[in-house]
């Protein structure tokens, strides 16, 4: 009875041990530190946006367009229309291959200060009909 | 202590030094000529959420963070 109740802490332990590892790794992943890195570089609000819904807004330096930075690599910037509905989706990101939350912070930066330059290297692509706003 | 953060696949690799020390100030001056030299973006946030692209090497920029060029994809 005794060997089995000490059978099942170590169990016990053993797998705490394996949940704290488990986090650890998680949390030191190259995406948990790209994620890491790009919510210290939000606005409050964009922070507000990306922890809730995995995007943020942008508003373009050059034309004053907001795009919508959804959390991936590719194929996720779509520019939005005065009412907030996706008019074109844009693609750019650095040539290295790269985590989403470092690609994300690329792409902020390109069209928060040069937005025009960015868009020349960008691909054009129709919105999604599914937009989750 | 100011800090150059480049991007890579690894998440990113942090560069600290300095800026009293004569040889680190540049080292760090050398890095920042050599990345942007290879085509990679400079940028330092100048308050919480703003950003700036930089063109030369500050001394005084607490972070600066380097993005690969960028291409269509």
């Amino acid at each position: 009875m005794l060997l089995f109740g000490a059978q099942r802490r170590a169990g016990s332990r053993l797998q705490t041990l394996r949940e704290l590892y488990a986090s650890f790794i998680g949390e030191n992943s190259p995406e948990a530190r790209g994620r890491h890195l790009l919510r210290e570089w939000l606005s409050p609000v964009q922070l507000a946006q990306f922890d809730e819904h995995r995007y943020f807004d942008v508003v373009g330096c050059d034309t004053a367009k907001r795009y919508h930075i959804n959390y991936g690599t590719a194929a996720n910037i779509h520019e939005l229309d005065g009412a907030g509905t996706p008019r074109v989706g844009w693609c750019f990101a650095p040539s290295a291959r790269l985590v989403p939350g470092d690609v994300m912070l690329a792409q902020k930066i390109a069209l928060e200060t040069n937005e025009n330059a960015a868009l020349s290297v960008a691909n054009e692509f129709p919105p999604r009909m599914a937009f989750n706003r | 202590m100011p800090t150059q953060i480049v991007l890579n696949h690894s998440g990113d690799t942090r560069h600290e030094f300095d800026a009293a020390d004569l040889e680190a100030l540049a080292e760090a001056e050398q890095r920042f000529k050599k990345l942007t030299g290879k085509g990679f973006t400079a940028a330092t946030r100048t308050r919480p959420g703003e950003v700036a692209v930089v063109r030369a090497f500050d001394p005084t920029a607490q972070e600066t963070l380097f993005y690969p060029r960028l291409v269509g994809s």
